[in-house]
């Protein structure tokens, strides 16, 4: 991890000095501060809850549900985004003190240091995003390996079922929340300033704070397994959640943080996006990826306070004894899954927009073609948007909701086909007589469709009410799941990280541990949850610690290939690890693309561009004769050429 | 939510700062950060309103609206809205005054809004000490505290803005040019008062 700001030619800003002397050390914003700040906020917070308690007489004054609640999962966390630096400039400028102009000296990452550091870089907290999400990527991992090794035979080996329950929800939890979505966010982080022409995000310090809220949650989570984890689910249904262990609670905070965490970002970018458009850079000419960060950062504003709301009422009904779920208080225990679906289903495009993204701009770029149809393309992930909202109660249809309700679902859940089968058609078209080049981003981009067209199959049937009644809660839609998730947006996550690696880190990853990485993913994820068809339609259920002797066979085989599956992620890690640390310089533009944050060095300067680059055509525009994109550093013969040819 | 300085360095000469980026639309940058965090707070109190909707409108066992037994102090929450309303436009005083470089009238606003919104914060913990139910009692009373309360929450979060705008008000800063920090604030809170309209109409009067 040796890459550091020094080998560039470009070097602009200064680290900040060192803080001398103890007391500037502890007052420094760093861990040393948090180190003190957060027992300070745990004493804040307990302090509130047992003063109120004590003021109100409330019996007994030490309860564990509030305490936990406030103390552990709200105020200590806040201290640590305090001790870190996350609120210096807030802080300062709320109490009206002169705040310290944006020297400058916070960009760049001079050393491995400033990685675990608060930055305002967009281009460190991208890489921040990538690897602290790859460690929950690991974790949530190796909780789906301890799954597999219960279910390998039937009976009871490992884990008791409440265990077992607790692994399988934490593992969902951990990748879905602290993996897929922050993921996306962190290489659209990195990439999408560079790729309108801004310097940086429009809001960097909020930035940072996005940033530092996501570790949070994942702690939170994985501290859940202290007290013996959570069993609802990543669903977290009442009166299960409400009712039952301790762990839900961690689960509805954890899921706060991480929510406020990606709700911020999306503001972000969707802010960035429309004011820090390069001259030139209309929305017809934006690549695909900032598209679809765009439509998804829209997706993520306007539906994940709904999972915030939804995760308050359970969480206020532990807590404070509320009856949003109790039935014999007048409350409705369906609510809570038609609150939580209503931001859950929009969630599974927040997870696979940005990877059709990223699926799109690899595919054009190792095809040498332009995307075909680019403007249906955008349109398309805008019907996705809008149908996402119509569709949320087909994950309701055997919960006994309202029967009207299930026809029309059913028929705009196959109507989201429509977009997405455009999509599909389009990266085939693009693929259709183009120059190929099977690197390992490529080869991650082409298995994604292949195995999204798998799921999305899958998805018809799931979506189809005849069908669905029969499957609903077997392997079937486990199979589904991790076809639309692990091979949709797992796969088209490592296309990203393999194809804006050298972007990234100024250095070339390994080809061939890429290529062996691709091909014992491929496998291995198809061995694993192909065979769930088949277990799930014979009736095996979901969920369950313990299954009937017929599904031995086929289990055992799940279980070996998911082991494979999960060795080949250490090929991952080795080869981004050594090729991170030694391995050969990268050029500015190793893929020959057109989008902008190719045109700059790898990795890019701190400061982006000397100068805001002219946006002169489209970003597509492979084996088209003289095609320019953007026009940099300057060259204004080639604007004034550029305009007279147009 | 503050604006971000212009990317100018003025402290190292030796160094130069990002290039200024360009600006691609009318809106500026704060204030559309600003409108998309309030789409998003919307959406909240619209997950609070389904769950609203849910134990009044679709549970079939539902009871009456407040159920027997159960009473709401519609007039002093009447009394409270007029309050809040009125907060608004000494709000909006305060934002046209330092438009026009009146830093009095700016300073007065502010102070005037706080009074009137900290009043508002007031007469609802009172309520709740005195309205004789608790969020623990039926669904009823977990929607009536869960709405009030999360607006509440909005009514303290709007008022910490505040403060910190008067704060620097009478600290000299704010300018005809640059008044960022009052219009933001101001926006927000405009937000919070509309959104009291829509929670005293579906709590108290309907």
């Amino acid at each position: 991890m040796s890459t550091t700001i020094e080998q560039q030619h470009d070097l602009h800003a200064t680290p900040a000095p060192r803080p001398r002397g103890t007391r500037a050390r502890l007052l420094a914003p760093g861990w040393l501060r948090a180190l003190w700040m957060t027992p300070l906020f745990l004493g804040i917070g307990l302090a509130l809850v047992l003063g109120i308690r004590a003021l109100a007489g409330w019996d007994p004054i030490w309860y564990w549900q509030p305490v936990l609640t406030v103390a552990f999962l709200t105020t200590a966390p806040l201290g640590f985004l305090a001790g870190i630096g996350c609120f210096d400039y807030w802080a300062r400028y709320a109490v009206g003190t002169p705040t310290q102009p944006e020297d400058h000296s916070g960009h760049g990452a001079h050393s491995w240091r400033d990685y675990f550091r608060v930055n305002t870089d967009h281009k460190v907290i991208g890489t921040q995003y990538v690897v602290t999400t790859i460690f929950f990527l690991l974790a949530g991992g190796l909780l789906a390996m301890f799954v597999r090794a219960e279910l390998a035979r039937p009976g009871t080996q490992f884990f008791d079922p409440q265990a077992y329950n607790s692994l399988f929800s934490v593992h969902a939890s951990l990748m879905i929340f602290l993996f897929i979505i922050p993921a996306f966010a962190g290489l659209a982080n990195f990439v999408i300033p560079l790729m309108l022409g801004a310097p940086d995000m429009a809001f960097p310090r909020l930035n940072a704070l996005s940033f530092w809220m996501l570790p949070i949650g994942g702690v939170i989570m994985l501290s859940s397994l202290i007290v013996g984890g959570f069993g609802a689910g990543w669903t977290g249904y009442a009166p299960l959640s409400t009712r039952g262990d301790p762990g839900s609670l961690f689960f509805q905070m954890g899921v706060q943080w991480a929510g406020a965490s990606s709700i911020a970002t999306a503001l972000n970018f969707l802010v960035t996006i429309i004011t820090m458009r390069a001259p030139g850079m209309t929305f017809w000419r934006m690549p695909l990826l900032v598209w679809a960060n765009f439509t998804t950062s829209l997706l993520v504003v306007v539906a994940t306070p709904f999972i915030a709301g939804s995760q308050f009422f359970a969480m206020f009904d532990r807590v404070l004894g509320t009856d949003f779920f109790t039935p014999d208080q007048g409350g409705y225990v369906l609510a809570y899954q038609h609150i939580f679906w209503f931001y859950s289903h929009p969630a599974v495009y927040i997870m696979m927009l940005p990877g059709f993204g990223i699926a799109s701009e690899v595919i054009s770029v190792m095809a040498r073609k332009p995307i075909f149809g680019y403007r249906l393309m955008a349109l398309s992930l805008m019907a996705i948007l809008f149908l996402g909202f119509s569709v949320w109660a087909h994950h309701m249809f055997v919960s006994g909701m309202a029967g009207y309700l299930r026809v029309p679902m059913m028929i705009t859940t196959l109507l989201i086909a429509v977009p997405t089968g455009i999509k599909v058609f389009s990266w085939l078209a693009t693929l259709w007589e183009g120059k190929l080049h099977f690197t390992t981003p490529m080869l991650f981009a082409l298995g994604f469709v292949s195995m999204f067209v798998i799921g999305g199959l899958s998805g018809i049937f799931l979506g189809a009410l005849p069908i669905v009644i029969h499957t609903s809660d077997t392997y079937f839609v486990v199979a589904h799941i991790h076809y639309v998730l692990f091979g949709g947006s797992l796969f088209t996550i490592f296309a990203g990280i393999y194809y804006w690696f050298p972007k990234m880190t100024g250095r070339m990853y390994d080809e061939r541990m890429g290529k062996l990485h691709f091909w014992l993913t491929f496998v291995g994820f198809n061995a694993t949850f192909f065979p769930m068809h088949i277990i799930g339609v014979q009736g095996m259920q979901r969920r369950i610690a313990d299954y009937a002797p017929e599904f031995a066979n086929w289990n055992f085989f799940i279980s070996v290939a998911s082991f494979a599956l999960g060795a080949s992620t250490l090929i991952f890690l080795y080869n981004m690890i050594t090729s991170w640390a030694r391995g050969p310089r990268a050029e500015a533009n190793p893929w020959r693309a057109l989008t902008l944050e190719w045109q700059v060095s790898s990795p890019p300067p701190v400061f982006n561009f000397d100068e805001i680059p002219q946006v002169v055509g489209n970003p597509y525009e492979y084996g088209v004769p003289g095609a320019r994109h953007a026009v940099l550093n300057g060259d204004r013969a080639a604007v004034e050429e550029e305009v007279r040819v147009h | 939510m503050t604006a971000h300085a212009p990317a100018v360095d003025v402290h190292h000469g030796e160094h130069h700062g990002p290039p200024p980026a360009h600006q691609s639309s009318r809106v500026s940058a704060p204030v559309l950060g600003m409108f998309l965090f309030i789409a998003s707070e919307v959406m909240l109190f619209g997950s609070f309103f389904t769950a609203y909707f849910f134990v009044r409108v679709v549970n079939p066992d539902a009871p009456g609206w407040p159920p027997e037994g159960f009473h709401v102090p519609v007039f002093v929450a009447g009394v409270n809205t007029a309050i809040l309303v009125t907060s608004s436009f000494t709000m909006h005083w305060a934002l046209q005054s330092i438009k026009r470089g009146n830093r009095a009238g700016l300073q007065a606003g502010l102070v005037l809004t706080l009074a009137m919104g900290l009043t508002f914060l007031l007469t609802q913990m009172l309520e709740y000490a005195r309205v004789g139910f608790a969020p623990r009692d039926t669904a009823f009373g977990s929607v009536f505290y869960g709405l009030t309360g999360l607006h509440g929450a909005h009514v303290f979060v709007g008022l910490t803005l505040l403060t910190v705008a008067t704060v620097r008000a009478f600290r000299g800063h704010f300018s005809p040019e640059h008044h960022h920090g009052v219009e933001i604030p101001g926006i927000y809170w405009h937000f919070v008062d509309v959104m009291w309209i829509v929670v005293y109409a579906t709590i108290y009067l309907l």
